[in-house]
């Protein structure tokens, strides 16, 4: 073994490289059969037909989506195609629209506006939307709020109209609520006052 | 002057034209911080924040490319293969980056249909370029790794520092393929883009600039070229080592199995050791030669580089790098805190040494000195540590309030951002945001400007 | 964890950092310059590194294996500059009896 010598080095690098590529494909592997449509820790899409909860489980010390009874979107249930294709079309509005360039889902993106990891479930609709947009359900408020967001502000930092129809406004909201089902290890902590750690 | 360094010279132009245009559009952004009604309806924070950091990806990749367009013939004792082609390639690529940039500023999104993913908006941070641009980057890129295998095979000749270079361009071309998805499942969709961000940033550009960085020490410093390979390889095993697996620091929350959070807090908790190695190896090299070196301001840079990288990414990204400290930290001004520290130490400062370098090469100094630079260097440092010290205290509010005792809600987040440590950090990251774009005004201006001839014999004392 | 405990873990972490790196430059900058002074201040940066560890170990709610690891690299983080500092006499002065 001669320690001046770089192809020492580069064996090394060499195999370092090789053994870390090696057990990154593996959990790769693992780690899609998990977060696949339907696997241990991501729900399939026709999960918005129930209700959905975030509670802290002593068990895994965090916060852990709880899926509840039966409470269908918009009053109606939708079968597992057309919650699919809810969803399809809930992903190309958040990409269209770029938002995340303002928000984060998961807490990836951008910091200018709120994270919507459990938005469906955020108090807000019930205590300052609902109102304000006159609507009986959270869902109509979100709609109508994805809809027109430049009518309702919170508070001095507003969100743009971003020209949603009313379809796509509904698929969004559609694709709010599969998220908040998705186990996420705990994030966000203390979510709300269901999240809170007793 | 080989026509490679022509080339050469053409993108490093580029580059630092839109190092202007990412500063430009990072005070924009900051300003929404400010006046939340800034252009409301009209540009929104998004589309400016978009153009801040999909320039600040295509700037430093134009340095990259400049850069190894100056040393590859220099390397092989050659001219490049196929220059016609990167030269055309130039151009389209800077004609790519214009339109993508008018649709941007005017057209800004779509409805929800593929035709808005091809032709106007990915939304998917970092690569929200729509498709026809990033398979444009894929074409920039195909030509690049042509240029540089077929003089290697041209040449009959590879030297350590080529093989790595080579070898990385596969990875690093690779992953940008995850650009191009959209998936509908938004933990998938996220696993597969962090290959991309967290590949090139934390391994295939750490990679790359090692070579750059290799080859500007052989210059700048004259050390040998066995010394440099030795290192480099060294630099790889660990850097690569610690960085492919730390790639789990980012699969905490998206989905994905509890088991990341052991390994990528594990192995991303060994990242700053090698960062630490590079800070000892950058003195040693400083000082074998006497501290002497023909051209200052690329010598300073370096430096600046080596502690940068190790500050930016190993302390600033040590601190929040644990999972039960991430759990709060993740996804706040926190997070900018550290990307900002991290892109400016690992990369900019390494992409302005070999702006220096070459510009001594033009001029035709035999040593590179002066005063001016020395205003960038001090207004650019001073800029960005201020910039993320700022950051750091509006994060460290945010994680406080907003995650840990507000829980993440909307209220949380809105009070969080009204807290008095929050928004003063706000303020003063605008007010050193100023400063470091006046740094960069002094940048260009030093760049441009021919310097004084000063005789050979006085090599400068670093120190001076 | 709690806010409080947060903010303060998070802190002793990056000074647990900044002194493994002050140790590293200090200890650096006096080999090159030859002064003893500049090594022992980077010793007792190491000293503050590994007393932050140690106060991490204690003071913090981090699970134990986070604790062990930290304290680890405080060790590893000893042994870093001088050991590369030595590698790279070693490869110099190799160069230059080669030619
Ligand atoms: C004039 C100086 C600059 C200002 C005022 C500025 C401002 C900003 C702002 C406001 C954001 C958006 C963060 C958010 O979502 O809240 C941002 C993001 C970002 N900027 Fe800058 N920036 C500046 C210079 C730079 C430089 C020099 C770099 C690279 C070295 C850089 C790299 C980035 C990156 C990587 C992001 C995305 C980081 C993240 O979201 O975590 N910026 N910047
Ligand atoms: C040159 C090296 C590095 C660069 C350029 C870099 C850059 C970045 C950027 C831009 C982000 C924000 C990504 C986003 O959400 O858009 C980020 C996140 C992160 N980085 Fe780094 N980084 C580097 C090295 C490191 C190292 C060495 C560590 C660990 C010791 C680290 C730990 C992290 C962590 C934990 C996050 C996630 C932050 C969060 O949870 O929001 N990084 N990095």
């Amino acid at each position: 073994m001669d320690i001046e010598d770089p192809s020492f080095w580069r064996a090394g690098a060499i195999s370092t490289t090789l053994v870390m590529l090696i057990v990154l494909a593996f959990l790769s592997i693992d780690s899609m059969r998990v977060i696949s449509v339907g696997g241990a820790n991501v729900p399939k899409y026709d999960v918005i037909n129930h209700r959905i909860g975030y509670e802290f489980d002593w068990s895994r010390n965090a916060s852990v989506p709880v899926i509840g009874g039966p409470e269908p979107l918009f009053g109606k249930a939708v079968t597992e195609a057309e919650a699919t294709a809810l969803m399809e079309s809930g992903k190309l509005v958040i990409q269209s629209r770029a938002c995340m360039d303002c928000h984060t889902i998961f807490g990836n993106g951008a910091y200018y506006a709120p994270d919507l990891t459990k938005a469906w479930l955020d108090p807000a609709w019930q205590q300052i939307w609902m109102p304000m947009t006159g609507k009986a359900t959270r869902e109509d408020a979100m709609v109508e709020f994805l809809m027109h967001p430049d009518k309702y502000p919170t508070w001095t930092r507003a969100m743009p109209n971003l020209q949603l129809t009313e379809d796509e406004a509904r698929a969004t909201v559609a694709y709010l609520k599969w998220l908040s089902a998705i186990d996420t290890n705990g994030f966000p902590a203390n979510f709300g006052p269901s999240g809170q750690q007793p | 002057m080989y026509r490679s360094q022509k080339l050469s010279l053409r993108y490093y132009t580029a580059a630092i034209a839109l190092f202007g245009v990412m500063n430009l559009f990072g005070l924009l952004s900051a300003l929404y911080y400010l006046y939340p009604s800034l252009l409301f309806n009209v540009f929104n924070f998004n589309m400016s924040k978009i153009m801040h950091i999909d320039t600040l990806v295509i700037w430093l990749l134009m340095g990259f490319l400049g850069a190894v367009y100056w040393y590859l013939p220099k390397e092989l004792g050659r001219e490049v293969e196929g220059m016609w082609l990167a030269e055309l390639v130039f151009w389209v690529f800077c004609a790519a980056v214009a339109v993508v940039a008018v649709v941007f500023l005017f057209v800004q999104y779509g409805g929800a249909n593929q035709f808005s993913l091809w032709f106007i908006n990915q939304g998917r941070k970092y690569v929200e370029a729509p498709r026809w641009a990033a398979l444009g980057i894929v074409v920039v890129m195909l030509v690049f790794a042509y240029n540089v295998v077929a003089t290697c095979i041209k040449a009959r000749r590879m030297t350590g520092i080529m093989w790595v270079l080579v070898l990385d361009l596969i990875p690093l071309l690779a992953v940008y393929l995850d650009a191009f998805p959209a998936t509908t499942n938004m933990s998938v969709d996220l696993y597969w883009w962090w290959w991309l961000v967290h590949m090139w940033v934390e391994s295939t550009w750490e990679v790359l600039i090692g070579c750059v960085m290799a080859l500007v020490l052989m210059d700048v410093v004259g050390t040998s070229r066995r010394i440099v390979e030795a290192w480099l390889y060294i630099e790889v095993m660990l850097v690569l080592g610690a960085g492919i697996l730390g790639l789990g620091h980012h699969y905490f929350w998206i989905g994905t199995p509890q088991y990341w959070l052991s390994v990528g807090g594990f192995f991303s908790a060994l990242e700053p050791l090698p960062l630490l190695g590079m800070v000892v190896h950058a003195i040693y090299d400083a000082g074998s030669h006497g501290m002497k070196t023909n051209n200052q301001p690329a010598f300073y840079w370096i430096t600046a580089e080596a502690f940068g990288n190790f500050i930016g990414a190993g302390i600033w990204g040590f601190m929040m790098t644990l999972p039960q400290i991430n759990l709060f930290s993740h996804g706040t001004q926190w997070t900018v805190s550290h990307g900002h520290f991290a892109f400016y130490g690992a990369y900019v400062c390494g992409v302005i040494a070999v702006l220096y370098v070459a510009k001594q090469q033009v001029s035709g100094v035999d040593v590179l000195t002066g005063r001016a630079w020395k205003w960038g260097f001090g207004l650019l440092n001073f800029g960005m540590i201020g910039m993320v010290m700022a950051l750091l205290m509006a994060g460290m509010a945010q994680a406080f309030f907003e995650r840990a005792i507000g829980g993440s809600t909307l209220m949380a987040f809105t009070s969080a951002s009204e807290n008095p440590w929050f928004k003063s950090g706000m303020y003063a990251r605008m007010f050193f945001g100023v400063v470091f774009v006046s740094g960069y005004v002094v940048l260009v201006y030093d760049l441009l400007t021919a310097p004084k001839r000063v005789p050979a014999a006085q090599a400068q004392p670093v120190a001076a | 964890m709690t806010p409080a405990a947060l903010l303060e873990t998070a802190s002793l972490m990056g000074l647990f950092a900044l002194a493994g790196g002050g140790y590293g430059g200090l200890y650096s900058i006096g080999r090159l310059w030859t002064r003893p002074g500049l090594i022992q201040a980077g010793g007792a940066c190491w000293i503050a590194a590994f007393v932050i560890a140690l106060t991490i170990a204690v003071r913090t709610p981090l699970d134990v294996g986070w604790k062990l690891l930290i304290l680890a690299s405080a060790l590893v983080y000893a042994v870093i500059p001088p050991v590369t500092w030595r590698y790279l006499e070693r490869l110099h002065d190799q160069q230059e009896s080669n030619q």
